[in-house]
């Protein structure tokens, strides 16, 4: 077991409540937990002790009286013992003594000033016992006895008329000579320190001094006005007033520094709780640097809370930077939000931030008239950057343009037209132009309008302000917007539909730009990517809920649009159709159902058909929001009958190749030379073919085009929603059958000319007569031939249409009739040979075709043979004999005939 | 507690430490008391120190009062020197003036107690700083010897002559205790006798 703990050291041993001691001794405690007990005096102190080591603790006494035991009590050695002790005690502390302790001073300090007010600190504390000899005991005399001894004299110190000898024989009577001697000189010591004590006495109660100089004052005034001869204080007040300035330049150095030290101490404390607005300014220009606008925000408007009514002064500054501050920023964010493109986000953030800002003005309302502007010049700036281009770009020059303005195309493009640039090579400066346009607008035009949308939802300004904004800005947005949609459209229509433009001003137009006619007109292929471009625009435009002007604008471009296309498109065509005669080979194709045609037809098809699929695919196909094309009356009529024209177009390609002689004649042997292929040229030189060959060809070919072709492109029209397709059905069949009728006509002219223009001479040949005439033992070489001359053409007409073998051998053969009929008639008399030998004739004719006779041949024969007198008996005979003969000996030629029959 | 106190050795010797401030009078009381050496300076009030001490074989206890150097507790110290029975007037051998106000605390100490005999040592301490010594041996011994007191040099912060000092100390004090009491005794003898004496004549 440890030993007991021993107290054998405390320092110091005595004092008031709450002096700090160090206790020392033995065994105090292994360590700090050790220790669970000290008492002081009999009062517990441990909550004051420090445990330092087992030798050592430091206490602070409590409020123990009287001598008494310091214990100590640890876990390990129990309850200990001491030695030394420690003797508390209580000292009435005056008003100007220094303690340790709080004191009461309500008790003490009020009853020694109103007890003993005028007694002098100074004294009262020496009065004791100045010599610093104590010697008890002494018997004392009594007053009366003294003042006996010393007639007017005094014991008392404070007293002018203080005598020494009666102190020193009140108080040290009995002290021996040395004794006094020793009082003495601790008394001249104590003197001395007193000379020096005021200072330092007065330095530590300066407070209560004050109170006293005070208190004097007042007590001066009260003099004063008590006394009214003044003089009896006079002499009071000039001491006091010497002791006053003595006092005050004692303490100048002091009370100066002291403010000086409280001015500062106040200036530092200052900084230091309104550190905030101090580093405003720095933590302002940091946080934009930042980018951290909230903050800097908040700070402000905190910061404008808590000091923009302040009157002091340095507050004053500082806030005056920090407006210069947030002034600078305010204007930075508006500068920021002026400068464009922006994000809608970044748009509505900053306005945001200004509109906490409290900025002067409507930033919301500038932020959608800047980016209105903007918008305007980006539209100019591209009109006449296009507009001035040459309609030749060049690859590099493409780049620039690519580079100066890719702030709005976003890169998208860039990459597109490298890649196609290849075949665009020549794409034309209006695509161009109407490509980034309408880009523009679907990029730009949709934040703008969203932007103002939300200002006019209240959405972007303070809330109080939210209400007056609405009727007058409404309208002047509206028209922004308005303006805006108008001027784009308008720019377009510039450049593609100059003459929907034509009732404006002359100085408006050039406003929209004129371009230049070498770029009037662009091909109907970029037509449709145009198209395209404006369509996809309105309808994203259009997706913005805009008011219905806007729309109705934004449509209406792109209905001309569209309908512009689509007439060009279909005027394009017709061209292509007009022009195909250059294309035609005359390679006939022979097709079992539709008989022979060159290829021409099925590329007339092929157009419209493309032309047709084309427009729908990119103007008629009607997108959502979106008007029915067809819906419009001008522009269906106008739909109407440009498709009739295109479908008649080819009619007139028809007829210019059916007839054409020379050209193609002329023309051939140049391209021929021009294609040195060896094969080739053989056969072009048979693919030319003769004019009655070409006439049929085309006949087949015009009657393909109206059986088939025209029937399929009306039903495809219909299909397509084309309106009025019967009209165009009818007015094209109308066409195609009048070409046929011309060109049958001019055929079977061709064709029946030379057969019965070589008729008559024929018929006449070897001085022929009817009346002389042998007897008939053959038809006639003539008549043969004639039969021959009409099976070449049926084999002409075979090789090329079948279809039209019964249609051209009834007319040829009905011409054929015709002239015999007519020839037999003219003969003006008959031989009975004669009659033999024309009766002969015209029934072996009549025989021959009989399946192609039609009421004209058989009038004519029955003319014919009417004509003709009635021939013997046995002539009859004879005929039937030489008709069976003919019928032998022409058998072959007569299987032409026949065989049609089997098999048409 | 009662136990503990009982088995204290009646005999208590009080010295009394004197000398001017900061010469080492309170680090010598804790290098004698404690073993240990206090650097830091702190102004004493009045300390207290006891402890058993073995006194040539014999178990006694030494109390110690350290009392203040500074002139401003100069008032208090009558008190204080009347319970002291052997006084240490310390100074340092590197203060000149810590020398020279020996004498004043001799003068005050003799008047108080009104003895020159009374069990006195003068002490220079700090003799481990020879280097900055101001006070040589030689006047130190000769003031001692004119005081007829014994003068010894010591270390507080070496522990030379710490033990020394306060032992010899304990012995003068002792020997004048026995001293005392002889004449005590034999004042009460004569009394006694002359009592008797009286009686008897």
């Amino acid at each position: 077991m440890v030993p007991q703990p021993l107290v054998t050291g405390v320092s110091p041993k005595e004092g008031p409540p709450g002096t700090r001691i160090t206790i020392r001794g033995e065994n105090l405690g292994r360590d700090l937990k050790d220790l669970i007990g000290l008492k002081i005096c009999g009062v517990d102190c441990l909550l004051s002790a420090e445990w330092k080591s087992s030798s050592k603790i430091i206490a602070r006494t409590g409020s123990g009286k009287g001598k008494g035991d310091i214990i100590v009590s640890t876990k390990s050695g129990g309850t200990g013992s001491c030695t030394v002790g420690f003797r508390g005690f209580f000292v009435q502390i005056g008003p100007l003594q220094e303690s340790a302790v709080w004191i009461d001073e309500t008790q003490t300090v009020l009853n020694q000033l109103g007890r003993r007010g005028n007694t002098s600190p100074l004294a009262a504390k020496d009065d004791d016992d100045p010599l610093g000899i104590s010697d008890e005991g002494n018997k004392q005399k009594s007053e009366e006895e003294m003042l006996e001894l010393f007639p007017e004299c005094s014991g008392n110190m404070s007293l002018e008329n203080f005598s020494p000898a009666w102190y020193l024989l009140e108080n040290h009577q009995t002290a021996s000579f040395d004794d006094l001697k020793h009082g003495l000189t601790n008394m001249r010591r104590s003197a001395r320190t007193r000379s020096e004590g005021p200072i330092a006495f007065v330095k530590t109660n300066i407070g209560a001094i004050l109170d006293c100089l005070d208190s004097l004052d007042t007590m001066y005034e009260k003099f004063s006005e008590d006394d009214i001869q003044r003089e009896c204080i006079s002499s009071y007040a000039v001491s006091l007033m010497q002791a006053k300035s003595c006092a005050d330049g004692l303490f100048q150095d002091v009370l100066g520094r002291k403010d000086k030290a409280d001015a500062t101490r106040n200036a530092l404390n200052v900084l230091q709780r309104f550190k905030f607005l101090f580093y405003l300014p720095l933590n302002i220009e940091r946080n934009i640097q930042k980018g951290d606008y909230n903050l800097v925000i908040n700070d402000y408007v905190r910061a404008r809370s808590l000091f923009a009514d302040t009157q002091v002064k340095v507050f004053q500054k500082v806030y005056k930077e920090v407006e210069s501050r947030v002034h600078a920023f305010r204007e930075m964010l508006h500068d920021k939000l002026m400068k464009l493109p922006n994000t809608l986000e970044d748009q509505k953030k900053l306005i945001k931030y200004l509109n906490h800002l409290e900025c002067k003005g409507d930033p919301a309302w500038e932020c959608i008239q800047n980016q209105q502007q903007w918008l305007y010049s980006l539209l100019t700036e591209c009109k006449t950057h296009h507009i001035n281009e040459p309609d030749e770009p060049v690859i590099n020059q493409r780049n620039s343009i690519n580079g100066a303005q890719i702030h709005y195309t976003r890169g998208s493009r860039t990459s597109g037209y490298f890649g196609e640039a290849g075949w665009k090579f020549r794409t034309p400066q209006k695509v161009l132009f109407v490509e980034e346009l309408t880009e523009i607008m679907t990029n730009n035009f949709p934040d703008f309008w969203k932007l103002g949308h939300a200002y006019m939802s209240g959405n972007l300004t303070m809330k109080e302000e939210g209400k007056n904004v609405k009727s007058d800005q409404t309208n002047i947005f509206k028209q922004m917007v308005s303006s805006t949609i108008k001027y784009f459209s308008n720019i377009v229509r510039a450049a593609f539909l100059p003459k929907s433009l034509e009732n404006l001003a002359e100085d408006k137009l050039k406003e929209l730009g004129i371009w230049p006619d070498s770029q009037q007109e662009i091909s109907g292929a970029w037509l449709p990517h145009c198209v395209r471009y404006v369509r996809s625009c309105a309808s994203s435009l259009c997706g913005l809920d805009l008011p219905s002007d806007s729309q109705e604008l934004i449509h209406e471009l792109a209905f001309d649009m569209r309908t512009n296309c689509m007439f060009t498109m279909l005027k394009q065509a017709i061209n292509d159709v007009r022009s195909l005669h250059t294309k035609e080979t005359w390679v006939v194709e022979l097709d079992d159902e539709f008989g022979g045609t060159t290829q021409l037809p099925a590329l007339f098809e092929n157009i419209v058909n493309e032309a047709i699929q084309h427009l729908h695919e990119v103007v008629v196909q009607n997108r959502t929001g979106e008007r029915e094309i067809f819906g419009h009356r001008t522009v269906q009529k106008e739909a109407t009958s440009l498709c009739t024209k295109l479908l008649e177009a080819f009619a007139p390609c028809l007829e210019q190749l059916a007839f054409s002689k020379t050209e193609q004649v002329a023309t051939s042997p140049v391209q021929l030379r021009y294609s040195q292929d060896k094969n080739t040229n053989r056969d072009q030189e048979d693919l030319i073919p003769t004019k009655d060959k070409k006439l049929i060809i085309m006949l087949s070919n015009c009657n393909h085009t109206k059986q088939h072709i025209i029937p399929r492109l009306v039903e495809n029209l219909n299909k397509y929603g084309y309106v009025e397709t019967n009209k165009v059905m009818q007015a094209s069949q109308d066409t195609y059958n009048k070409l046929d009728e011309k060109l049958f006509e001019a055929y079977i002219e061709e064709k029946s000319d030379p057969i019965v223009g070589t008729m008559e001479p024929n018929m006449y040949r070897g001085h022929f007569d009817w009346r002389h005439c042998r007897q008939p033992n053959d038809v006639r070489n003539y008549l043969k031939e004639v039969i021959m001359a009409m099976i070449e053409v049926h084999a002409e007409v075979h090789s090329i249409s079948p279809a039209f073998i019964c249609r051209v051998m009834v007319k040829i053969v009905d011409a054929v009739v015709e002239e015999l009929s007519r020839l037999i008639q003219c003969v003006p008399e008959f031989g009975t040979n004669g009659i033999l030998q024309a009766r002969l004739e015209i029934l072996c004719l009549q025989h021959t075709i009989e399946i192609y006779k039609s009421e004209n041949t058989i009038t004519s024969f029955k003319e014919a043979l009417e004509h003709l007198p009635d021939a013997a008996q046995s002539d009859k005979r004879k005929m039937e004999e030489l008709m069976n003969k003919f019928r032998t000996q022409m058998k072959f030629q007569l299987m032409c005939f026949t065989s049609d029959t089997s098999t048409a | 507690m009662s136990k503990a106190k009982a088995q204290q050795p009646a005999v208590i010797h009080k010295v009394i430490m004197v000398g001017s401030g900061g010469v080492g009078k309170s680090a010598l009381t804790l290098q004698f008391m404690y073993d240990e050496f206090v650097e830091d300076y702190e102004p004493t009030k009045a300390d207290s120190y006891r402890k058993k001490v073995v006194l040539d074989g014999e178990e006694v206890q030494i109390d110690i009062l350290d009392t203040a150097g500074q002139e401003d507790y100069a008032a208090i110290r009558d008190n204080y020197f009347r319970s002291g029975e052997g006084f240490l007037c310390v100074f340092s051998i590197t203060e000149q003036e810590s020398f020279q106000a020996t004498a004043e605390f001799r003068e005050q100490i003799l008047r108080v107690k009104n003895d020159d005999n009374i069990p006195f040592l003068l002490v220079g301490n700090k003799a481990d700083l020879e280097d900055k010594r101001q006070v040589t041996q030689d006047e130190a011994h000769q003031r001692a010897l004119s005081w007829n007191v014994a003068y010894v040099e010591t270390s507080a912060k070496t522990r030379a002559n710490v033990d020394k000092v306060f032992y010899d100390l304990m012995r003068e004090i002792r020997s004048r205790k026995m001293r005392a009491s002889q004449q005590n005794n034999g004042q009460k003898k004569k009394k006694k006798t002359n009592k008797r004496k009286c009686v008897i004549l």
